[in-house]
């Protein structure tokens, strides 16, 4: 038996959809994304901080929001957890982690737990307010801010990054890996009559 | 030719000239198959006005002939079959429907013909007809009630047909927030958006119209020296620049729901987004139901003007005084040539004044009052229209239209009017129904003779006509002043800004409920042809509180929810009964305010997209092989995998069974919930939630556990395996994986906040497939190689590994639910696919057959493993045959409330196997068991068939159930009765495990 390596399948492969008039909603697979969930031990907060900070640069949040220093990402989901990330592909990001934190907080790999989209568009805050029951106004919704809450009774999670170059919004929403599909056909229903398009990468 | 008179075309009623209509863009129509011309900016009622038909519709329970009543969402006679085919719609108001090029409707409740119509003789039988006549007439025979009596009265009283085919449309939610929500653009609303949208709060403006204005568009008012619309226009065109200011016409906000004491509430609103469309555009929604969370609320929803009850008044013909107006000003529409006005209040003679500017003289203005306003007799004098004060119009007459009307002049006299069109006025009735949804009451208002906002939900403001103040001045005054008021609640800061000038109108008005003299019908209730009378009967009968005589008569349950009707209806029967209108109360008006369609609820999920579905890694592969998918949960999991040429199921499922029971076979688990318990007190946490110890476990080892609930009942059951001296790996049932989260998140924070447990699922972190049979070890060997030693000394029975495979970090577990020699292998769900592609790959030269749950479960129940059919929320762990695993060195959940008498019951069911004696007879799930010869009877039952299958094995039906003292009864011969399936099967009482049952297999 070959000893080949094992290939990976993205969550939204086979999921294709475009229309027109024009991109009002634009869309980028965020597969390959290392992702690790991080709970905080009992009585560690501190502590964890600390390590976060010394070995990633990034002052841990307190609540719903999101801390990016270079690759790494941290984002606030509840009390005690967080949801790591890392743009450094493969699957060893839990186990650096895991390293960093020591007993200072328990570590899980989500890499694969995880559907992920990137999402850009003039029209795309009129089309999350077809998916989403949350305020997104950018009074509301600052970037780095972060929610956990239901796509079309879907879980989702979704944060706010910085503002494109052309001052259009960009969002990351992440469901369970197993709802991709009906994620991804409530969300092209939702914005077709803007247009909708995927591209590799948005940036 | 006089410019503003009728032109002589295929719109006889059309004015030049006149109106918010675009006359370039002439729309042809059908109605009841004949074709007709109408204008953009029309509504089927206007264009049909405008091409002079009168007669629209029969009515409900008598077949009158029915016209256009109204110009808004509260007509109730104007109901029509609205386009054709899988888009037909029943009961679209005339009244509101946008005419659009094509547009094809059809009158309804007739046969043949809407002119000829046979059911009209059920006038004749008016008497048995009346209130109540459901519970009187047609009590006995009660034989007859389904047969005869249901489907005639059924096919007589009705409204429209809905389309029979599936809706070709698609409909969609959404969701909206903002710092003020303005209901109603009239002039009211109009003026609280400019103040709210001025100080930059986020402002949402709906109108049900498709033109913004509301009674401007209707009137011909000046405001600040421009018409009424070229105000409105101004005013949209500040507010679409506003970037913080959303518009919506057509939208219907239509219930007002939960909120609290901060002022914000949620509103549920329909948006009518293609409607006045023949087709919608491609991804374009037919509907759009709107959820608005708002802060702060104006209420403009204007006011409803009432009809007078007298004789004859739905004749086609007799429309509202403002809907008249309405259709001269903004339609460019008379209704008819020869035209009365009947008034009790100032507003009605505003009626006379629009007609005669548009050069229809009026016959007579009747008004009730014996003292009006001179300002109105003079101006009726200088229009030289003659003008009864103190007079009545007591009856009506006509057969398909109006044709006379008689008035009982202020001396008493009686005189006739020939007449084609009677305009009525009896005053207005603020719309309070929005505020009325949280439960709070209106109050009455003995200056307008209405209903007025009481008690409305907290951080909404009502203005204008909505409250009962009816001149225009109030109107923008109060809409400014609460616009403004509402921005400064939600922290903005408001803009002063000058009061536009309008002139004074005068707004008196004196009730006249109904008219005593009439001789004929005089109708309360249009929609349900409810009459005077019948509210007298109900009186007199003793249904006289405003809820019981709704439900006697059933006035104000028809579509439109008496609109028009309910205040008349509750006059009558306070002076019937010699009680004061605010004595008597009124009905509660409760969501929606106008009809919704079922399908702007369903929004997108229909069909398939009713739920999410849930696919694992390994879908795409099992597609590949032709699996038969089927729902579990949320989750589609293989049933079967079908070889070519095979349709039986039963033969699928026994190769399946065959060959991983004499070779190898492979399963997604991938479903079963998966749960990471870490932290330092990871052990004692599990050894509080299962019934046995887990603290003990060693590490690299995995055990069976049982949790029970709280009341002692058994929860769910699964294996968990130890990683790391503090982190577990609990597996539950695909059923119960969220419960069984939500369980130990609530004993985690709620019960045991001092234990160090963090828990997370990682249920979609891992694929997991179960390699099983014989040759699952060989097959192992050459998948994984290197990578882990499996052999039986190294790798034996309930041993567990992570390891590194081909890159991927995976995990080997040695359970099994066959009961064969059995692995499950985990891996990263991105390499699931790969995953089972590699399995099916190294299986190829044993023979490996994958298998699905059908497979699965005709395996667990020949090795008597228990499953959601058997943890069903009613076992226990004893009644499992699994009492003895209860720890008795431990506290857990459960332990106390599961030695309850009714619990630890000797007499209770318990978990035996069952097969036929007859080892051809198919066994029922869900039969019942009775001892032989008894009699089938609830109290002769003796437990019930939980779980059965075809073992391929044993060659016949096997079974699993809940016997009375089951196990003791090893041997016995009982019945299984199913009476809902038709089997009745004599069967043994066996031991739960029917194969291999030292377990000699999966030990190999």
């Amino acid at each position: 038996m070959a000893d080949d390596t094992l290939t990976a399948r993205a969550p939204f492969t086979d999921l294709a959809f475009s229309s027109t008039p024009y991109g009002g909603v634009v869309v980028a697979d965020r597969d390959g994304l290392a992702l690790a969930a991080v709970l905080v031990r009992k009585g560690c907060l501190a502590a964890l901080t600390a390590r976060v900070r010394e070995r990633f640069g990034i002052e841990l949040p307190r609540g719903p929001r999101r801390i990016a220093a270079g690759t790494v990402a941290f984002a606030g989901l509840g009390p005690a957890t967080w949801l790591a990330s890392s743009e450094e592909r493969g699957n060893a990001f839990a186990l650096t982690l895991k390293e960093a934190v020591g007993d200072t907080a328990s570590v899980a790999d989500q890499s694969s737990g995880y559907a992920m989209l990137r999402l850009t568009g003039a029209k795309l805050r009129e089309t999350l307010a077809k998916v989403l029951p949350i305020d997104l106004h950018p009074r509301a919704f600052a970037p780095g801010d972060v929610a956990s809450t239901t796509a079309s009774h879907i879980g989702a999670t979704l944060w706010r990054l910085e503002d494109s170059a052309e001052g259009l919004p960009v969002f990351e929403i992440a469901v369970f890996r197993s709802l991709a599909g009906s994620f991804w056909d409530t969300l092209t229903h939702s914005a077709a009559e803007f247009g909708f398009v995927t591209r590799e990468t948005i940036s | 030719m006089n410019a503003s008179g009728p032109q002589e075309s295929a719109q006889p009623n059309r004015l030049a000239g006149a109106g918010l209509i675009d006359r370039i863009r002439p729309l042809s129509f059908q109605f009841d198959g004949k074709r007709y011309t109408g204008f953009d900016g029309d509504t089927l009622a206007s264009a049909l006005l405008a091409a002079g038909v009168r007669l629209v519709g029969r009515s409900f329970k008598y077949h009158r002939p029915r016209g256009i009543l109204t110009a808004g969402s509260e007509e109730p006679n104007a109901l029509v079959e609205l386009r054709s085919g899988s888009r037909r719609e029943a009961n679209t108001r005339a009244t509101v429907v946008e005419l659009f090029e094509g547009l094809e409707a059809r009158s309804q409740n007739r046969w043949p013909s809407l002119a000829l119509d046979v059911g009209a003789v059920n006038s004749l039988f008016a008497p048995i007809f009346v209130a109540g006549f459901y519970y009187k007439t047609f009590m006995w025979p009660a034989v007859l009630w389904e047969k005869l009596y249901e489907p005639v009265i059924r096919r007589a009283a009705g409204l429209g047909r809905a389309s029979t085919e599936a809706d070709p449309d698609t409909y969609e939610k959404a969701y909206a927030f903002c710092d003020v929500l303005i209901i109603g653009a009239g002039p009211a609303g109009l003026a609280a958006a400019l103040s709210t949208a001025r100080s930059g709060a986020r402002v949402i403006l709906c109108d049900e119209d498709f033109l913004l204005g509301g009674r401007l568009n209707g009137e011909r008012y000046e405001i600040d020296g421009v018409s009424g619309p070229a105000w409105t226009r101004q005013v949209e065109a500040e507010l679409r620049a506003s970037p913080e200011t959303r518009i919506l016409r057509r939208t219907t906000v239509f219930g007002v729901y939960d909120g609290g004491m901060s002022g914000t509430h949620t509103f549920a609103a329909l948006q009518r987004v293609s409607d006045h469309l023949a087709i919608p555009p491609a991804h374009q929604p037919r509907q759009r139901l709107w959820r608005i969370i708002a802060q702060r609320t104006v209420l403009a929803a204007g006011a409803l003007e009432r009809p007078i009850v007298f004789g004859g008044n739905d004749r086609p013909g007799v429309m509202m005084a403002s809907a008249v107006r309405t259709y001269v000003n903004r339609f460019g529409v008379i209704p008819g040539r020869h035209a009365a006005l009947f008034t009790t209040s100032d507003d009605g003679w505003k009626t006379a004044f629009d007609l005669a500017a548009a050069g229809v003289r009026l016959a007579a203005i009747i008004d009730a009052r014996s003292v009006v306003a001179p300002v109105l007799t003079e101006e009726a004098k200088r229009l030289d229209t003659r003008v009864f004060c103190g007079a009545q119009v007591v009856d009506a007459h006509g057969s398909r239209a109006l044709e006379r009307i008689t008035v009982r002049e202020d001396a008493g006299r009686l005189s006739q009017l020939q007449i084609d069109t009677l305009a009525v006025s009896g005053g207005w009735n603020p719309n309070v129904a929005l505020c009325t949804h949280l439960g709070g009451r209106p109050r009455w208002s003995d200056a307008i003779a209405a209903f007025v906002p009481g008690d409305v939900p907290r951080g909404m403001a009502v203005v204008g006509a909505a409250a009962g103040s009816f001149s225009l001045k109030d109107a923008l005054r109060e809409g400014a002043a609460a616009g403004a008021a509402a921005a400064e609640a939600t922290g903005f800061k408001s803009v002063k800004h000058r009061e536009p000038r309008v002139t004074d109108e005068l707004t008196a008005v004196v009730p006249l409920w109904c008219v005593s003299e009439s001789k004929t019908k005089a109708f309360v209730d249009f929609q349900h042809d409810v009459t005077r009378e019948d509210v007298a009967l109900a009186a007199r009968e003793g249904f006289s509180s405003v809820e019981l005589l709704k439900r006697y008569t059933t006035l104000g349950m028809a579509t439109d929810q008496g609109k028009t009707s309910s205040l008349n209806g509750h006059a009558i029967m306070a002076a019937l009964t010699e009680r004061a209108i605010p004595e008597l109360g009124t009905t509660t008006s409760r969501p929606p305010y106008t009809p919704v369609a079922l399908a702007a609820f369903a929004g997108v999920h229909r069909g398939k997209h009713f739920k999410p579905t849930r696919l694992t890694s390994g879908h795409a592969w099992a597609e590949g092989r032709g699996a038969t998918f089927m729902e579990s949960g949320e989750w589609l999991r293989a049933q079967w995998f079908a070889a070519p040429g095979e349709t039986d199921w039963l033969t699928i499922i026994t190769r399946e069974v065959r060959a991983v029971r004499s070779g190898v076979g492979v399963c997604d688990v991938s479903t079963l919930g998966k749960i990471d318990i870490q932290g330092e007190d990871a052990a004692a946490f599990l050894d509080r939630v299962y019934i046995n110890l887990f603290s003990t476990l060693p590490i690299g080892k995995v055990r069976y556990g049982l949790m029970l609930r709280e009341d002692g009942l058994v929860l769910d059951d699964g294996t968990s395996a130890r990683l790391a001296p503090q982190q577990y790996l609990m597996s539950t049932t695909t059923a119960n994986a969220a419960k069984v989260m939500r369980h130990l998140e609530h004993a985690r924070q709620v019960l045991w906040p001092e234990l160090d447990v963090q828990i997370v699922s990682v249920t979609e972190q891992w694929a997991q497939y179960a390699i099983a049979g014989p040759n699952a070890r060989r097959l192992l060997e050459r998948l994984l190689g290197d990578a882990i030693d499996v052999s039986n000394a190294a790798f034996p029975y309930l041993a567990c590994a992570e390891f590194s495979w081909r890159g991927v970090t995976a995990r080997l577990f040695r359970i099994s639910f066959s009961g064969e020699l059995a692995y499950e292998l985990a891996v990263p769900a991105r390499y699931g696919d790969a995953a089972i592609r590699a399995i099916m790959s190294a299986g190829e030269d044993f023979g490996i057959t994958p298998y699905g749950i059908e497979a699965l479960g005709a395996m667990r129940i020949e090795k008597g493993h228990v499953t959601g059919n058997e943890l069903n929320g009613t076992t226990t762990a004893a009644d499992l045959g699994l009492g003895r695993m209860m720890s008795k060195k431990k506290d857990f959940i459960g332990r106390v409330l599961a030695r309850r008498a009714g619990l630890a019951d000797a007499n209770r069911a318990a978990l035996v196997g069952i097969k036929p004696t007859d080892k051809s007879a198919r066994l029922y799930a869900g039969a019942h068991f009775l001892t032989l010869g008894a009699e089938v009877s609830l109290q002769n039952d003796q437990g019930y068939v939980t779980s059965v299958a075809f073992s391929p094995m044993l060659g016949h039906w096997i079974g699993l159930g809940l016997l009375v003292r089951g196990q003791e009864r090893l041997g016995e011969r009982i019945r299984a009765h199913s009476p809902i399936r038709g089997g009745d099967v004599d069967v043994e009482v066996v031991a739960s495990v029917f194969f291999d049952p030292e377990g000699a297999r999966l030990q190999s």
